[in-house]
């Protein structure tokens, strides 16, 4: 699992390639916080490349969401395949995101 | 009346005359020896008569010889003294009864003084009296008495004479010659004896009822005759004169006279007569007993005539006994040929249904399947059905049994039995197919039968069995284990028109089997009326085997337990093995050991990916086994083992053919996940807490969680239909 994050302007972009299963999640809650600790402006979460999300996983999402809704900030998550988006619906999720 | 017939009565009236020559003999051979035996009875009767008779004769004559005798030397002593020889006869009278009158009579010239002297002296009444013989009337010299004595020089029995004087009384006399002291005949000395008294001796013979004798004398004159105008009167040969036997009469007579004994036979008018005779010594009479042979033949003759009647009744008997017994062997075979007529007709009954009823159980074209069927009526034409057959890769399939027997309830069966075969081929549905049988069963006449009804539809492919019950006995489905099919209440076939079935469902996985089977076998009776019953049945189809060796199995289980008694119902059963292989229910075991390191969680991809290739499973499906196993895991490896330490997480997976059991364990501390309350997805973000996620994905995405603590370690299964 790799995280490649970009930032321009207001605009924080993070593209997720691989699996997000638990050991990955691991690395990614460190890949992330510099993510965490300016949540303002909005944040586009890049799935396009991700294969598979686990809860651990989903918690990451979770706690990026919980930080940018602490500051005013924007989540999007971006290009879900049908297995994650099915995972999204089970976990309400999709309610919780803007997903585009 | 054809020629059998005809000959048929020949051979009757054949043996009745057989019969009858065989009856006659025998009777004939008895006729005659009871005709000899009646001769000689007669003759030993005659014979006893006679001498009977002769004794008392003889008696009487002994008498009158013994006073003659006792008398002698009285006259020889008074030959001196003639005056005084009355006293001798007077004491001669006096002292014999038998005696009537006696004399002593001297020889003319014998004495100077008396020329002629013969003083009589007989009992006149009581009273004794005197006469004298010698009167010029008389002229006793001439007398035979006199004379015969004299010439015989013994004793004389003179002709029997009618005593003229005496009331006609037959006497006859005795008569001796007295000789002197120089042996000259002096005198003659007599003794008169009536033979009155012969009649009661003679005349009478009271062992026959028209028997009689007659006495005759040795001239042949009748002194007893069984009419009084014949006696002392009549001489034989004057009779033999008048008879037209006379040949037998004069041997009679020659017989008589010449004082022989012997037996002739007479025949006078119509009568026959049998006639003994025997002389009687010293008088030189001869008696004869005459027995009409009526008498002495009557009972062997009635006897015979009976014998004849009651020849002559059994015979008739005999013939109207063969002319009913072949009369009632007409009817007999008559109505064994109509017996044998209906029985041809009911062989065909049962040739026709049978024919109706599939008896190959093989299908080439689908060699999944091992199915057997057979029935086994109760009567010739039974109401018990079966029927198979494959369309269109299903096997259809039934059994019934119609309420009643014999030809009615076959009648019925053949309907519903085309019902099946014309709706089946257009309907896949089994509860369609018994509605429309049952519909079917009413557009029919009316008639008061209904049919049990069991319908299946097996797809081959699948193993899905589809069927509907309308109130037949539960089948036996074969699994791992044997237990009755689950079955709606449904009512049988023929009862409501137009009611709803329900349909059911299972499902048959390879080495599954279903026994289907009519009350005739559960409730096969034995002599004691005990019935065969489930569990015997259960216990016989218990073995595996195939189809035809389970049925042979129940049946002849089903006969052995019944033994004598008679088959009560239809015997049916129907016995279908699936056998497609692609519905193995083969259990594939997957195994995968971790250690309670979150970095080893990467595996389980790579597990789930080798059973999705197994079970070709769907992609979406793939990942979602995935999470939750992970999420699974991740517990485990959380919470079960505390951090630093080293455990162990197992993971099996349980590969079924409709399912994936996952069974996960550890040996950490008890930690039930199944009781962390679920995460509310409900929530906003900021209400949203962070865990409790991992263990509700695992029960979104598992059909079935369960947990449970066994020897120190935690199991959970999780189980994923598919």
């Amino acid at each position: 699992m790799e995280v490649f994050i970009e930032k321009e302007n207001n605009v924080t972009i993070a593209r997720f390639v691989g699996r997000l299963d638990t050991p990955a999640s691991q690395e990614v809650s460190k890949s992330v916080e510099p993510i965490l600790e300016d949540p303002s402006g909005t944040i586009v979460l890049d799935c396009k490349d991700m294969e598979y999300i686990s809860s651990s996983g989903l918690r990451i999402f979770l706690t990026i969401r919980k930080a940018a809704a602490s500051k005013g900030g924007n989540v999007i998550v971006k290009d879900i395949n049908n297995d994650i988006r099915q995972v999204f619906m089970m976990t309400g999720f999709l309610n919780l995101f803007e997903i585009q | 009346m054809d020629k059998a017939e005809e000959k048929k009565k020949v051979f009757r009236v054949f043996l009745v005359l057989v019969a009858a020559v065989i009856l006659e003999m025998t009777s004939f051979i008895q006729f005659r020896a009871l005709y000899n035996t009646a001769r000689r009875a007669a003759q030993k009767k005659a014979e006893h008569i006679l001498i009977t008779s002769r004794y008392a004769i003889l008696d009487v004559v002994e008498q009158a010889e013994q006073a003659i005798r006792d008398n002698m030397w009285i006259a020889q002593w008074c030959l001196q003294y003639p005056d005084s020889l009355a006293s001798v006869s007077a004491r001669i009278v006096e002292n014999n009864k038998a005696v009537s009158g006696s004399t002593v009579a001297l020889v003319p010239g014998y004495s100077r003084k008396f020329p002629l002297w013969a003083p009589y002296a007989y009992l006149s009444g009581d009273k004794l009296a005197y006469t004298s013989l010698a009167t010029d009337a008389y002229n006793y010299p001439q007398q035979p008495w006199f004379t015969k004595a004299l010439e015989k020089g013994e004793g004389y029995w003179s002709e029997p004479y009618l005593d003229e004087g005496g009331g006609n009384i037959m006497m006859t006399t005795y008569s001796k010659a007295v000789k002197d002291r120089n042996g000259k005949d002096a005198a003659v000395i007599t003794a008169d004896i009536s033979l009155g008294w012969l009649w009661e001796h003679v005349g009478k013979i009271d062992s026959y009822n028209n028997a009689f004798s007659i006495l005759v004398s040795r001239n042949g004159l009748l002194m007893v005759a069984p009419s009084d105008s014949l006696s002392m009167k009549t001489y034989l040969g004057d009779l033999a004169v008048k008879m037209e036997d006379k040949e037998h009469f004069r041997e009679l007579e020659e017989g008589m006279i010449s004082g022989k004994a012997g037996e002739v036979t007479i025949k006078v008018k119509h009568d026959t007569f049998h006639v003994y005779y025997s002389p009687i010594s010293r008088t030189e009479w001869s008696m004869a007993v005459v027995v009409p042979e009526k008498e002495i033949f009557g009972d062997v003759w009635q006897m015979g005539l009976m014998a004849v009647i009651l020849q002559v009744v059994g015979l008739l008997m005999l013939f109207f006994i063969l002319r009913a017994m072949a009369k009632s062997w007409v009817d007999y075979q008559k109505a064994r040929d109509s017996e044998e007529h209906m029985e041809s007709e009911l062989q065909i009954g049962r040739d026709i249904q049978m024919s109706m009823i599939p008896k190959d159980f093989s299908f080439p074209e689908c060699p999944d399947l091992d199915i057997s069927a057979t029935i086994a009526p109760a009567k010739q034409v039974g109401g018990d059905l079966y029927d198979f057959y494959m369309r269109d890769g299903k096997l259809f399939f039934c059994i019934g049994d119609v309420s009643g027997k014999g030809v009615p309830a076959s009648l019925v069966m053949a309907v519903t039995r085309s019902l099946f075969r014309n709706i089946s081929a257009l309907e896949d549905s089994p509860k369609l197919i018994v509605e429309g049988i049952n519909r079917g069963m009413f557009d029919m006449a009316e008639n008061e039968m209904f049919v049990t009804f069991f319908c299946g539809v097996l797809h081959m492919e699948s193993g899905k069995l589809h069927y509907c019950n309308a109130g037949h006995n539960p089948p036996l489905v074969f699994t791992d284990h044997v237990e009755m099919l689950p079955v709606l209440p449904n009512i049988p076939l023929g009862i409501e028109p137009g009611v709803v079935f329900e349909e059911q469902t299972i499902r048959l996985h390879y080495d599954d089997a279903i026994y289907l089977y009519t009350d005739g076998v559960s409730e096969a009776e034995n002599m004691d009326h005990d019935q065969y019953g489930m569990a015997r049945m259960q216990a016989v189809l218990h073995e595996r085997r195939s189809a035809q060796e389970h049925l042979n199995a129940v049946m002849s289980s089903v006969r052995s337990f019944v033994g004598e008694a008679p088959q009560s119902d239809d015997i049916t059963m129907l016995f279908i093995h699936y056998l497609n292989h692609k519905q193995r229910t083969d259990v594939m075991e997957k195994h995968l050991i971790l250690h309670n390191d979150i970095q080893q969680i990467p595996q389980l991809a790579g597990f789930v990916e080798t059973i999705a290739e197994e079970k070709n499973i769907p992609q979406a499906m793939i990942m979602s086994l995935n999470l939750a196993l992970e999420e699974a895991v991740t517990n485990v490896i959380l919470y079960a083992y505390p951090e630093g330490t080293d455990g162990l997480v197992d993971l099996e997976a349980i590969l079924r053919d409709d399912c994936i059991e996952f069974i996960l364990s550890d040996g950490g501390k008890p930690f039930d996940p199944t009781a962390t309350p679920d995460a509310d997805i409900t929530l906003g973000v900021e209400e949203r807490e962070i865990g409790g996620l991992g263990i509700y994905l695992v029960r979104q995405i598992m059909d079935s969680v369960a947990y449970k603590r066994e020897n120190n370690r935690n199991i959970l299964s999780m189980t994923k239909n598919i």
